[in-house]
């Protein structure tokens, strides 16, 4: 008899659907190639142009998402020596390398690579990136010329500083940049794809998003709770419906009203991811999907990883219910995302007001004992803020930081022992601050 | 006072006052700090000089510093990140750039952003102002960086206290454009073969530009155009004509590595180099469009996000795409007569690291032989490279 290994997160049972309901996606997006529909590659952007595609007809994959994918079923690492054969960097995002190198085969090929998992990404007939957060994506997505005739267009977001977003007339401004901006990109659609918005649905898709967003927040909200009812590795699956919306909006709506349910009860029932719940952490930025594992280990030493990041999380939902334009909603929703800590990292002296001061008010929030910073060693985007945010917690909150270098997607540079030999020693820095929390008077 | 700059008594001009501005950076700026002149530090090519200058603010350009090494930064930024910035950030935090009033930054890059607001954390100023930059050439882009140049003309007013008319800020646009024209006669003057100016020369005398107010770096200009003119000792003629292309290049180490061999750098493509004066700012009725046209369109720069050029059946053209990207580097290359191209980045640039194989296709296509350099803004970083180099000038012969 084979003695079943014990888990050590006690893993939601309705986030399982979600997760398959995502990976259809791919098949999705084949079989639209397949029978002549327009399929687009997307990063991920915040729900700024999934709505306008989605109205449009057009079926989604996201090569980011995808990067994911390959690292998790160990086929990143030939596409990553693909890219660098190319002549790309290998300091570059490992999503990019990992999406390069498999659009370099899939050129050589004529066709999907066998190998690639989850039936592949289909070839587009647009690229469609986000000025949001990153350099990497529009660059990474000009870069597929080499390799794909599809024409790209960069939706924008603006990226105020946190003082300059308090200014008199600011914030009407910037929505109003975003709504020229989605026009533009919608004419450039039908140009493209030689047909007409369909404005009905593109309403009834705003409003289905926005509302997929709103029980997301409330699922997380309830993670305050002691026991934290959900683990990281949930919110890490479960975002994808969010962030990745392919399928049907109805249903995705369905499922996370599931999860919220679920989330529910075992918040009255005092049921938690992790028990016992010894340590209540924060993670940033994004996990070693290669390594997920490292999870379970820290989970039986009681570590429980209760938010996490900032990038993946909903907005703080607002009432959109006044605002009939569709493109006026989408934009509202996206930059309320963007700058939703923004007045209160004011108040506090804060100037990095997204990625960095989230977990400052989060800490306190959820009640963290410690973080886990990941740098990633190929992302920018990921990392920049993580000294400032190790600083920031430690001096403000007496919160100390476990720092693990690694990658998203290339496994060579993680080093899984030693961090768990760094996890042993850091207990006791948690145990040292919880004291010093105290005896400040902090409620945790 | 204008023209002549009077150092430790010792008055120097031309090139002689380039070098020592250049290793010297802040000493005019202190002088123009004693005599009550507010002076604002600036990030890279996109803050809006000219709203400066019209003001009567002295802009300041904030650079690296190759030979220090970063040790305060590391506090703040991490590793991984462009080590020019983690440099210029260094510098700031030990207090290298004490003499500032205000820094103006701009979204130049993803680092660029994040630095801007680290800065305002850990360095205070009494005046700090962000320009949220856009990434495209969109219609929409266009007319929201003139509205953000308004709000920044707001701060600038409040800060000074003085009113920024349609006429100042003309008149600075005129002054900033005589710059850009002079800096272009400059780079006329590494036409000829021999060039008549070295590449470490024009580093250091872009460097001192932008140490300097720009009518004072408009007449260092003059001088240095005439010495360079009338001079008899200028660079030998080398075989190999290079253009260097990339990243950031605020000091001499590189090019001197370079022009110690078989070759002389004619014509560059970097920031402190080219970029920022390529073009003119036009005068329009509202200057603020003008100056958003010129910063989001006119600046040829990989920051910004151009849209791919189609053929008739919507599809990406991948060569009429580069020859849009890129087809200024062959009007370069044919009027400085390069016969070779060097790619240089500094490791972990995002934004220049995508452009490298594309470039490649597209000066090889075009038959300019290239290379291509990575490096971590280091001395100890050259010395490698210099066989890379080597190797690459033998190949073009």
């Amino acid at each position: 008899m084979v003695e079943e290994k014990k888990k050590f997160i006690n893993r939601l049972k309705s986030m399982y659907a979600l997760r398959a309901n995502i990976d259809k996606m791919y098949a999705r997006t084949v079989e639209a190639s397949k029978a002549g529909n327009p399929t687009a590659w997307c990063a991920v952007n915040w729900w700024e142009a999934d709505p306008i595609l989605k109205a449009m007809g057009v079926e989604v994959v996201y090569p980011e998402n995808y990067g994911a994918v390959c690292a998790s079923a160990g086929v990143a690492q030939d596409y990553l020596e693909r890219s660098a054969a190319e002549g790309f960097p290998t300091y570059l995002c490992g999503y990019a390398r990992n999406c390069i190198g498999y659009a370099a085969r899939m050129k050589e090929l004529g066709e999907i690579p066998p190998e690639a998992p989850l039936g592949g990404m289909a070839r587009p007939v647009l690229l469609l990136n986000s000025s949001a957060l990153c350099d990497a994506r529009y660059k990474w997505f000009q870069s597929l010329g080499r390799y794909l005739d599809a024409p790209v267009w960069t939706v924008e977001l603006p990226h105020p500083g946190v003082k300059e977003s308090q200014a008199d007339g600011a914030h009407e401004q910037n929505i109003r940049f975003m709504v020229g901006e989605l026009k533009e990109f919608i004419a450039f659609l039908e140009r493209l794809l030689g047909k007409k918005m369909d404005w009905a649905r593109l309403d009834e898709l705003a409003s289905a998003f926005i509302e997929v967003n709103r029980i997301w927040y409330e699922i997380n909200e309830l993670r305050k709770a002691r026991p934290c009812p959900m683990h990281s590795r949930d919110f890490w699956t479960c975002m994808t419906a969010s962030l990745y919306p392919s399928g049907d909006p109805k249903e995705s709506l369905k499922l996370y009203r599931d999860l919220l349910a679920e989330v529910k009860e075992r918040v009255a029932n005092k049921i938690g991811a992790v028990a016992p719940e010894k340590y209540r952490l924060l993670f940033a930025e994004l996990p070693p999907w290669h390594d997920l594992k490292i999870f379970d280990e820290m989970a039986e030493r009681g570590w429980s990883f209760v938010v996490e990041s900032w990038a993946y999380h909903p907005p703080k939902p607002i009432d959109l219910s006044h605002v009939s334009d569709p493109l006026e909603r989408v934009a509202r929703h996206t930059y309320r995302w963007f700058t939703g800590y923004f007045a209160n990292a004011l108040q506090e002296d804060e100037y990095m007001g997204y990625f960095a001061y989230p977990y400052l008010e989060w800490a306190r929030d959820y009640q963290c004992d410690g973080a886990m910073l990941h740098p990633l060693l190929s992302c920018r985007t990921a990392t920049n803020h993580l000294v400032l945010v190790q600083d920031r917690l430690l001096s403000k909150l007496k919160v100390p930081s476990l720092v693990a270098e690694g990658d998203i997607v290339d496994f060579k540079t993680f080093d899984h022992p030693g961090t768990m030999r760094k996890a042993e020693a850091f207990e006791e820095i948690m145990d040292h601050y919880r004291g010093l929390r105290r005896g400040e008077g902090l409620p945790w | 006072m204008t023209g002549n700059i009077r150092v430790a008594g010792e008055q120097k001009q031309g090139l002689a006052r380039a070098g020592q501005i250049y290793h010297d950076r802040d000493i005019r700026m202190r002088q123009l700090k004693a005599e009550g002149r507010k002076v604002l530090g600036y990030l890279d090519i996109y803050p809006v000089l000219e709203m400066l200058t019209a003001l009567d603010l002295v802009p300041f350009g904030i650079l690296g510093d190759i030979k220090e090494p970063i040790s305060r930064a590391d506090a703040c930024l991490p590793t991984i990140v462009c080590p020019f910035l983690r440099s210029a950030l260094d510098l700031g935090l030990k207090g290298r750039y004490d003499f500032l009033d205000g820094l103006v930054a701009a979204h130049t890059c993803e680092v660029g952003e994040k630095w801007a607001h680290i800065w305002r954390i850990y360095i205070d100023l009494p005046y700090i102002h962000y320009i949220d930059t856009p990434h495209t050439t969109h219609q929409s882009a266009r007319e929201h960086l003139a509205v953000l140049l308004s709000d920044f003309q707001g701060t600038l007013e409040s800060f000074t206290g003085a009113k920024l008319t349609p006429e100042r800020l003309r008149r600075a646009i005129r002054m900033h454009n005589e710059q850009r024209a002079l800096v272009r006669g400059l780079y006329d003057l590494r036409k000829p073969d021999p060039p008549l100016i070295a590449g470490t020369e024009v580093v250091q005398v872009l460097v001192a530009l932008i140490s300097l107010p720009v009518e004072e770096g408009n007449e260092l200009l003059r001088q240095v155009i005439d010495e360079v003119k009338q001079r008899h000792d200028g660079p030998k003629k080398k075989p190999a004509r290079l253009l260097l292309w990339g990243s950031v290049v605020d000091s001499t180490d590189l090019i001197a590595m370079i022009e110690d061999l078989e070759a002389n750098v004619v014509m560059d493509d970097t920031f402190v180099g080219s970029r920022a004066y390529f073009s003119d700012v036009k005068l329009t009725d509202d200057p603020l469009e003008g100056l958003a046209e010129h910063y989001l369109v006119d600046i040829r720069n990989p920051r910004t996000f151009r849209e791919t050029a189609l053929d008739e059946a919507n599809r990406k053209d991948y060569w009429a795409d580069l020859e849009s990207r890129h087809g200024y580097l062959k009007d370069y290359a044919r009027e400085w007569n390069v016969n070779g191209v060097i790619l240089q980045t500094l490791r972990y640039c995002d934004i220049q690291g995508y452009e490298v194989p594309g470039l490649k296709d597209y000066l090889e296509h075009i038959g300019l032989p290239c290379t291509y350099l990575e490096w971590n803004y280091s001395q100890a970083a050259l010395s490698p490279l210099r066989t890379r180099v080597q190797a690459f000038l033998e190949v073009i012969g």
